[in-house]
């Protein structure tokens, strides 16, 4: 009786593989097809850009264009340094990116923590508007902020840029903390509730301790987002006050010609902050993500 | 300030207030003030208003909105469904066991993570009439005999901001499924293998399933951001030629901040935010049945 359960175990265990090895080596090989052509598609325009940034200008407006560099310059990078326009974008950027991350992050900590660890009346139906919120149309919420910052004469200011950037960022930090502050148990602020602790040193010394990194996280996404946005910070500022897409826009297109290896060695380095925070927020990705909308 | 004495729901509103009343000041009250301009004869620049009661609602249903509907239905069907396709291939490929898949996730995830605007610059130089690189290689290759306007047409303008938007979202969408087929036990494939079932068969019957929620989820969220994206469009085309490629987000900037129409591009806004309120009311039931 036992032999022959034992064999029958073995055999349809063969059969599984013999069934499998024709199978997965088709499925491999349909793998490998798919990564390389959405490779090619993916890759492609990355690698364009980069070459077109240490191409020579008279190569690069040749045609048709040699796809593998026989010339390699640092002219273009060199221009940008010597910028001085670039270069203020560069600081408004990195001063408006960074305090938008800062207030996002404390300002949606205490929201957060109000939604992960109470409940209460009304709870719901606010964290489905704090979601919703980011869905509303940017451009229509524009107009109005034009108007609303107009009237209070904060247009043109940096404070017009981070209040508007704080549209997206808080909903999507508040989001994310929620998620973070779910992780933190609840038995610790209870223990310190015991110990004689008020609810806001428990906040203060157990919770946000506690989930420092994930305030990290939040706060890195913040700054991408703002440091990624255009409509906003094409339309609220003053050209002293804007960031480096808009201000890209401004120094580069719409002119006779444009130096498109110049501008792709501007696009390169504003890329290069945001691909290095995304280094470190590979493993909070997913969850950033569904905690509610990074891209827009 | 003493807060020993509160109950937990007030204390928790407390801690609320610095956020809901950034939340009212920036988000509602904004948002509430367009859809009450949309009844107003209003400029951008010059202060006043007069009331117009539906007129700038009847100009707008009589004239932009239903090619803007149909641009904006366009790109977004498009720019959704051609990325979660090349998403889920992708996503499939990463999970079926081949070597060095975490190192090509990460790789892939590149063109989602450089910022927007560098995304249409770059796109908007491989699509260069004279010198782009498009040109270039399908010149090359043979597939076409003389340089191609591609933004300067009106069909191959919108398939060109389709294709852009493509490229910044397939990762996203790579990475939300990937996760979703990486939750899925292995048991399941294994016993339909015993049971005899193929690979399509298995696919079908219980990858599919087992995918339903999160690709529906996806496709939801892609779908609500795509009906109202505005940098690739407006620096690759800036809705041309011809309003081609002009979207609410475009058509409402452009009436806003080039017409100067306050009234008009409320009022545009306004029907185009009633659209995007089912899709969120969508979203929102979606989301509550998958955390209860």
């Amino acid at each position: 009786m036992t032999a022959t359960l034992t064999r029958t175990a073995t055999v349809s265990r063969r059969q599984v593989k013999a069934r499998r090895r024709p199978d997965q080596v088709r499925s491999r090989l349909a793998a490998w097809i798919a990564v390389v052509l959405i490779g090619l598609f993916g890759m492609l325009p990355v690698y364009w850009l980069v070459a077109t940034a240490f191409t020579p200008d008279d190569r690069a407006f040749s045609f048709p264009p040699s796809l593998f560099p026989t010339e390699i310059t640092f002219d273009h990078f060199a221009n940008l340094a010597e910028n001085e326009q670039l270069f203020g974008y560069l600081v408004n950027s990195v001063i408006v990116s960074v305090v938008t991350a800062v207030l996002s992050v404390v300002i949606s900590a205490y929201m957060a923590y109000a939604f992960s660890k109470f409940r209460y009346r009304g709870r719901k139906s606010l964290m489905h508007l704090v979601l919703a919120s980011q869905m509303f149309p940017q451009a229509l919420l524009l107009v109005t902020l034009y108007a609303v910052f107009s009237a209070s004469g904060l247009l043109g200011s940096y404070t017009a840029l981070i209040l508007s950037f704080t549209t997206f960022t808080l909903p999507l930090c508040v989001w994310m903390l929620k998620g973070i502050f779910d992780t933190v148990p609840s038995s610790l602020m209870e223990a310190a509730a015991i110990d004689g602790a008020s609810r806001l040193r428990t906040l203060h010394q157990i919770a946000l301790p506690l989930a420092a990194p994930g305030l990290v996280a939040a706060g890195l996404f913040a700054f991408v987002r703002a440091w990624n946005d255009f409509v906003f910070a094409l339309t609220l500022t003053d050209p002293d006050r804007q960031t480096l897409p808009p201000g890209l826009v401004h120094t580069y297109l719409g002119e006779f010609q444009t130096a498109w290896p110049d501008l792709m060695a501007a696009s390169f380095v504003v890329s290069l902050p945001v691909i290095a925070a995304f280094m470190f927020l590979q493993r909070y990705l997913v969850g950033g993500l569904t905690a509610g909308a990074v891209k827009g | 300030m003493n807060t020993r004495k509160l109950s937990d729901g007030q204390f928790a509103w407390l801690l609320m207030i610095p956020g809901l009343a950034l939340f009212l000041a920036i988000i509602a009250y904004p948002l509430a003030s367009a859809l009450v301009t949309g009844f107003f004869e209003q400029s951008l620049v010059r202060p006043g208003r007069a009331f117009a009661g539906l007129s700038n609602f009847a100009d707008v249903l009589g004239g932009d909105f239903w090619p803007v509907l149909r641009n904006t239905l366009v790109f977004t069907i498009g720019a959704t469904l051609i990325p979660f396709v090349i998403g889920y291939a992708l996503a499939l490929a990463l999970n079926s066991g081949i070597r060095g898949s975490g190192f090509l996730r990460g790789l892939f995830l590149f063109p989602w993570v450089i910022p927007g605007v560098v995304v249409s610059f770059l796109w908007l130089w491989i699509f260069n009439a004279n010198y782009g690189v498009l040109n270039g290689v399908l010149m090359e290759l043979g597939f076409i005999e003389t340089t191609v306007s591609w933004l300067g047409q009106p069909v191959t303008a919108m398939i060109a901001v389709i294709v852009t938007k493509t490229w910044a979202s397939f990762p996203w969408m790579m990475v939300m499924l990937l996760a979703g087929l990486q939750t899925m036990p292995k048991e399941l494939h294994e016993a339909a293998s015993v049971d005899g079932a193929g690979a399509v068969r298995r696919f079908r019957s219980v990858t599919l399933p087992h995918m339903k929620g999160i690709a529906g989820i996806v496709l939801l969220l892609e779908f609500i951001w795509n009906f109202q994206h505005f940098d690739t469009i407006y620096v690759l085309t800036g809705g041309g030629p011809a309003g081609a490629t002009k979207t609410f987000a475009v058509a409402v900037y452009d009436t806003a901040f080039k017409g100067f129409d306050l009234g008009h591009a409320t009022a545009l806004g306004g029907l185009w935010m009633l659209l995007l309120l089912v899709l969120v009311a969508f979203y929102l039931r979606r989301e509550t049945k998958e955390r209860s």
